[in-house]
């Protein structure tokens, strides 16, 4: 898995690609929670080149959600790939995550 | 540290052999696992793999087990003693389909196997009618835990195992995966199922179905959101994926399933040995 970190207006952009998984989970885990702590707690993850999560994944992405949310920010997905998709929706991911079909309208969302 | 891996087959109906493929993959790779969980539809491949059946048989024996016929004939008094309990004295459990044929087609591979006969420790889900909880059947007839497990509600009537009368696992546990991290696993490979609708409600068995497949996904949704959560090692989702719909009794599409099952594994395999090695050199 790589990840890289933009500056969109008042938008924090992490882009993902590859897998995540529990051996890359707690790397991409870290890159928000660095980002958070930053103050950065807009944050937009671009998963347009993720093609698969397990568990340790969803446990990365909610932790960011809530440390997001805890800090009057947000944790956005855009452009999330089918597989990625079905694994969120199965574990209910889909009701409390918001989902956007790409990095602008997730940006956007945020009024940016 | 040694590092056990777990398969989870959940419920699913003709699905459920995308199982094979999984298994055939996992062969092929020399993965091998230390335990086999199934619930409902999963059941019945968890304990063809346990008993050691190689796949050809499995194949042949899922023809056998899923036939129009296990639904054909109507259960008529139990379907009487729902709509006049007093006069045909109604007991408490109901099916409206008649399980004479079903029992006949369990009887081939599962008859008088117990899950000591099993190569691989098997674990089977049901649900008890009496209080709601989740059974979990790791002893005494593999039958009558299959059985049970697929026991779906108005369909079949339930089964009485150990004095405990049983249904349809995937009233409470669809997809086990929390009979696993219970048992020790540090690897979970999960296959689960939406549990499909029937292309049309035509009759009083399809709408049973069709109610039963409603709460089944939620609850499926709602335990495995909780169970991924809850797990400290890893769960790795194995969903396949099918371009046509696959019904309740598409057993034409038998190999298509089992192809899906094994390409959706074949993909997750590179990262599974990448795991297995780092847990290894832990």
């Amino acid at each position: 898995m790589e990840s890289s970190v933009e500056q969109v207006g008042n938008v924090t952009l992490v882009r993902v690609s590859g897998s995540v998984d529990g051996l890359t989970a707690d790397s991409l885990q870290t890159t928000f929670r660095e980002q958070v702590d930053a103050g950065a707690v807009r944050l937009v993850g671009d998963l347009g080149g993720v093609e698969y999560t397990s568990s340790a994944g969803l446990r990365a992405l909610l932790a960011t959600l809530k440390l997001a949310r805890q800090r009057g920010g947000d944790l956005r997905l855009a452009a999330v790939q089918p597989a990625v998709f079905r694994v969120l929706e199965l574990s209910g991911f889909t009701t409390i995550l918001k989902l956007f079909p790409d990095v602008d309208a997730a940006v956007k969302s945020f009024g940016a | 540290m040694t590092r056990r891996v777990a398969l989870v087959i959940g419920a699913g109906s003709v699905k459920c052999a995308a199982a094979l493929g999984l298994w055939r993959a996992l062969n092929r790779h020399g993965i091998e696992l230390s335990m086999v969980v199934g619930c409902s539809g999963g059941s019945l491949y968890a304990a063809l793999m346990a008993l050691g059946y190689d796949l050809e048989t499995c194949e042949r024996m899922t023809r056998q087990l899923w036939t129009r016929e296990v639904t054909s004939e109507r259960n008529t008094r139990g379907i009487l003693a729902a709509i006049f309990p007093r006069l045909f004295r109604f007991d408490g459990k109901f099916g409206m389909v008649h399980d004479r044929a079903m029992g006949k087609a369990l009887a081939g591979p599962y008859g008088g196997r117990t899950f000591a006969d099993a190569t691989i420790p098997l674990h089977v889900v049901a649900t008890d009618l009496e209080n709601g909880q989740r059974v979990v059947l790791s002893e005494g007839s593999i039958f009558d835990a299959v059985r049970a497990s697929i026991a779906i509600p108005y369909v079949w009537r339930p089964w009485q195992v150990n004095g405990r009368w049983l249904m349809d696992g995937c009233m409470s546990d669809p997809l086990p995966v929390d009979v696993a991290m219970r048992e020790g696993a540090d690897v979970i490979l999960a296959m689960g199922f939406e549990s499909p609708y029937p292309r049309k409600v035509k009759s009083a068995t399809r709408y049973a179905f069709q109610v039963n497949s409603i709460y089944t996904n939620n609850l499926l949704r709602a335990n495995f959101a909780f169970h991924n959560l809850a797990h400290h090692a890893e769960i790795i989702p194995i969903l396949p994926e099918f371009d046509r719909q696959i019904g309740l009794f598409s057993t034409d599409q038998i190999p298509y399933v089992i192809e899906e099952g094994e390409r959706a594994t074949e993909a997750q395999i590179p990262y599974l040995k990448r795991l297995l090695a780092e847990l290894d050199a832990r």
